[in-house]
Formats: C-alpha cells, sequence, structure tokens
C-alpha cells in the first residue's frame, strides 16, 4: 500500500470508532464555551446584598453554645430573613439557634426553608414547589440529605437547595446548569455519576482522538497539490 | 468538476482540517493527558489534613470584646479552632479579622504563623523550602482570595500549601501533578495568560469550527467505505451461506 492509501486508510477506520464521540465532544464544547461559566452558576439568580451589621447586645454569648450544643465544633453568628442566628457544627450535627433567644430553630419545616430561599431569590418568580428531598438527586449528589428542594417560577426553572439544619442556602440549579452537566457527561463520557475524568474510556478515547487528528494531519500533506503547470513542449 | 455535496463536504472538511488541524490536535493530546492524570492528585486532596479537633476553652470572650478587638461593625462572626486555639473570624466592612478566642487578642497571621498553619495540616513530614507573600494572584493562586502565604515543601511533589493571611485558613494546595495538568488545561482552554477562562471569543468560534470539522468528518464516513473495506468480514459469511445454498440444492 503506498502511503497516501494508508493514511486515507488509517485516518478513515479511526474515524469510524471516534467520529461520534468527537461530534459530542465538539458540540458539548460549543454549549460550554458559548454559555458563560457565571450564569452556569446561577449566581445572577441569588440576590447579590452587603450583610446588615449585627447588633451585638442582648445575643446570647457564644460561651453558651456549648451547653445549648454538647461537643461544639464551630458556629457561626449569621443574619437569617433579618434576624440574628447561630449556624452550628457539633457532634450532634449542623443545628441552627436564635441568637438572641438560644432556642433550637432547626430541623426547618417547608414555611421555613421557602421563606428562606424567596428571601435570596433575586428574581420575582413565586414558589412552585417545596420538597423534603431524602436521597441526594444526581444535580446535588455531593451534598448532604435530608434537604428542602425550593422550586421557583422563571426561566430556566430555577430551584434552590436549603439545609433544614443550617437554613443555609447549599446549592441552586436551573435548567442551564442541568444542560452544562448533561454535556459534561458527555464531555468526559462518566455516564453514571459525570464526575470521574479518568476513567477507561475517556483514556482510550482520547488517544483514539490524538490518532485520528495526528491521521488527518498526514493525510493533509497528500491532499493539496499545485495545479499541474502545463510544460511548453520543447521545441 | 461538478462540485456535488459529498464533494464540497470533503473540500470544506480538508480546509477546516487544514486551518484547524493544530489545534484539534492540542485539544485530544491536553484531553488525553487530564484523563491519564489522577485528579486526586491533581487536587492535591491527600496532601491537606483535616481539621484537628479541639475542646471549646472554658473562657470564651463575649461578643462586645470581639466587635471592639475587631474595630467596627461585624455583618459575620464565626468561631472555631484553628489548629492549636479557637479563634474567632469577624467580617467587617474593612476586612476580615481574626481574634483570640480565650484572649481576645488580634492574631496577626505573618510568615511565621502561616508556616506554623501550613505544617500543621500537611500531610507528610517533608521541610519547609520557602515563605512567601502572595499580594496579586498567580496561576497558583487565580481562585483564592489574597492576600496569602505560599508554603512550600520539600516533599516529592514539591507541594505549596497556601494559607490566607486574613483568615489563617489553608486555602489549596498546588503539587508538580496538578502544575503539570494546568498546562494541559491552558491549551485545552486556550486561555494562554490566565488559564481561567473558557468563554472567550477565540475558542468559541474554534469550537464552533471544530464542531464542524467532527460533523462533516462524521458525514464523510458513510461514503469512505466501499465493499473492498469490508470484505475480510463479508467474503467468509457470503462463501459459507453459500455452500449451504448448494448443499441444500444438492439434498432436495
Amino acid at each position: 500500500m503506498r502511503w497516501p492509501a494508508l493514511a486515507r486508510s488509517t485516518h478513515k477506520w479511526l474515524a469510524l470508532i471516534v467520529a461520534i464521540q468527537a461530534v459530542f465532544w465538539t458540540l458539548s464544547g460549543v454549549y460550554m464555551t458559548a454559555v458563560h461559566i457565571d450564569i452556569i452558576h446561577g449566581d445572577r439568580l441569588v440576590k447579590a446584598v452587603a450583610p446588615p451589621p449585627i447588633a451585638m447586645a442582648g445575643l446570647v454569648e457564644p460561651a453558651h453554645l456549648a451547653h445549648l450544643a454538647p461537643g461544639l465544633k464551630s458556629a457561626t453568628l449569621d443574619t437569617q430573613l433579618g434576624q440574628p442566628v447561630y449556624v452550628v457544627q457539633a457532634e450532634g450535627g449542623p443545628a441552627l439557634f436564635d441568637a438572641r433567644t438560644g432556642q433550637k430553630m432547626s430541623p426547618l419545616n417547608a414555611e421555613q426553608a421557602a421563606a428562606r430561599a424567596k428571601a435570596l431569590f433575586a428574581e420575582d418568580g413565586a414558589v412552585v414547589s417545596t420538597q423534603y428531598v431524602t436521597k441526594a438527586p444526581l444535580e446535588i449528589q455531593t451534598r448532604p440529605v435530608p434537604i428542602w428542594r425550593v422550586e421557583f417560577e422563571g426561566a430556566w426553572k430555577p430551584t434552590f437547595y436549603i439545609s433544614p439544619f443550617t437554613g443555609e442556602l447549599v446549592s441552586r440549579r436551573h435548567d442551564l446548569w442541568r444542560t452544562f452537566d448533561f454535556v459534561w457527561m458527555l464531555h468526559i463520557m462518566d455516564y453514571d455519576d459525570r464526575q470521574d475524568v479518568n476513567n477507561l474510556l475517556i483514556r482510550v478515547f482520547t488517544w483514539l482522538a490524538v490518532a485520528t487528528a495526528g491521521t488527518g494531519g498526514w493525510l493533509l500533506l497528500y491532499s493539496f497539490r499545485r495545479k499541474r503547470r502545463v510544460r511548453k513542449a520543447v521545441a | 468538476m461538478t462540485w456535488s455535496p459529498m464533494f464540497l463536504i470533503r473540500w470544506l472538511h480538508k480546509w477546516f482540517g487544514l486551518v484547524l488541524g493544530l489545534q484539534f490536535l492540542l485539544w485530544s493530546v491536553s484531553g488525553a493527558v487530564m484523563a491519564l492524570l489522577d485528579h486526586h492528585k491533581v487536587a492535591a486532596e491527600d496532601a491537606i489534613l483535616p481539621v484537628a479537633q479541639l475542646p471549646a476553652p472554658a473562657g470564651i470572650q463575649p461578643l462586645a470584646r470581639v466587635v471592639e478587638t475587631a474595630g467596627g461593625p461585624v455583618t459575620r462572626l464565626q468561631l472555631k479552632p484553628l489548629y492549636d486555639r479557637w479563634v474567632y473570624e469577624a467580617t467587617t466592612a474593612s476586612g476580615v479579622r481574626l481574634v483570640d478566642a480565650a484572649s481576645g487578642a488580634l492574631i496577626p497571621i505573618d510568615g511565621s504563623k502561616a508556616r506554623e498553619l501550613a505544617v500543621a495540616r500537611f500531610s507528610s513530614q517533608a521541610p519547609v523550602v520557602s515563605v512567601t507573600h502572595v499580594a496579586k494572584p498567580t496561576l497558583e493562586t487565580r481562585d483564592m482570595t489574597l492576600p496569602a502565604w505560599r508554603v512550600q515543601f520539600a516533599d516529592p511533589d514539591n507541594t505549596a500549601v497556601i494559607v490566607s493571611a486574613a483568615t489563617g485558613e489553608v486555602l489549596g494546595a498546588k503539587n508538580d501533578t496538578w502544575r503539570l495538568w494546568d498546562i494541559a488545561w491552558m491549551l485545552h482552554i486556550m486561555d494562554y495568560k490566565e488559564r481561567q477562562s473558557f468563554n472567550h471569543p477565540l475558542i468559541i468560534t474554534l469550537a464552533f469550527a471544530a464542531a464542524w470539522l467532527a460533523l462533516s468528518g462524521l458525514i464523510l464516513l458513510f461514503r469512505s467505505f466501499r465493499r473492498s473495506d469490508v470484505a475480510w468480514v463479508l467474503d467468509p459469511i457470503e462463501k459459507m451461506t453459500e455452500k449451504r445454498k448448494t448443499a441444500r440444492v444438492e439434498a432436495g
């Protein structure tokens, strides 16, 4: 077999294996580059308000927290719905306390979770549904459960996840993020949990792609010809 | 010469290949490198130990004292262990202040403190090579809140532990695996300066072009295979059915 024929044949056979994945790689690449990552992260879904200074007078002193939550690991004095609260990490897990009375507020019910989500939501849409999720859906697979899932009316189905134990916004999702996650799965070829960038399939296919691109370049050497000049007959 | 659709696609595939070829190869190679490098290693997950638990001290300074030491209204206040003591991390309008929860004194994170905190969280026993102050984003610290201290260790991976100059928290660790990965990442996202953005016009344009290169290649495949390409499969099958047929005719 001559070199051009060999180049063509290798490129062709490699492409037969890689072609569909190459289309997936490039189309998912188009989506991931064209839609800005800040939009994907949903930055604009959360109200950007500077937290107000906390009036300390009359609040439960941190020294008292060890009694409220045995095995105290850390505590954060924060503002939720305009009220000072302590978010506490302790041996018994995370918990939320009213910073003025020391009363335990967690676990939060549906109304309390939805109220916190609504207060943080930057758009006008109303709450469509509030669900208590005990098994983490794929879109928050790395986050702890149980968790409140609060979905809003609005473009791309914005959804906030609120921890029932801390009252904090744990995650925000919308359809553009969900699409990104799907094309990311296609890009890294991890069809299980869309996280493992080192799976065997991607390792094999990336090198096949290297070979396809390489043989393509090789084939290019034979693909461009100067137009044959007509030699003048020597007189 | 007739410009049939297939001929046009072949012509376009060739020219797109000529223009994009090198970048396509770089995407493949950098992708292959990133797929090979274990992402746990890249993230230096094993380099950083979890925060050591410390029982809460008996005497914790009252809130009023913390606000006074922080020097302004506090919008968020965290109480937590930091290596060998409990601290308050007070967020004020002019930045984060670190206050000793037992004594009420301000804790400045200078080079030697940063070094102490980095050594405490680093999983290896390797000695410290250098401690440098980082005020402006570098490739290693581009995603971190600065200023910070960069504590370089002499382990085989050349790990650098980055410690916040404001909070004393370990912000992350960078090793040689990450540095290699980061070169592949740069080539992959074509942001050669900051290695951060994959949403710039150059890559968006080339991504569209590459999509056409791949798609035209896929279309061409349908015309690229002839019977002679798969004769090694088809010939034996046909021979077999032929044989059966004759056998049947002879039997009938």
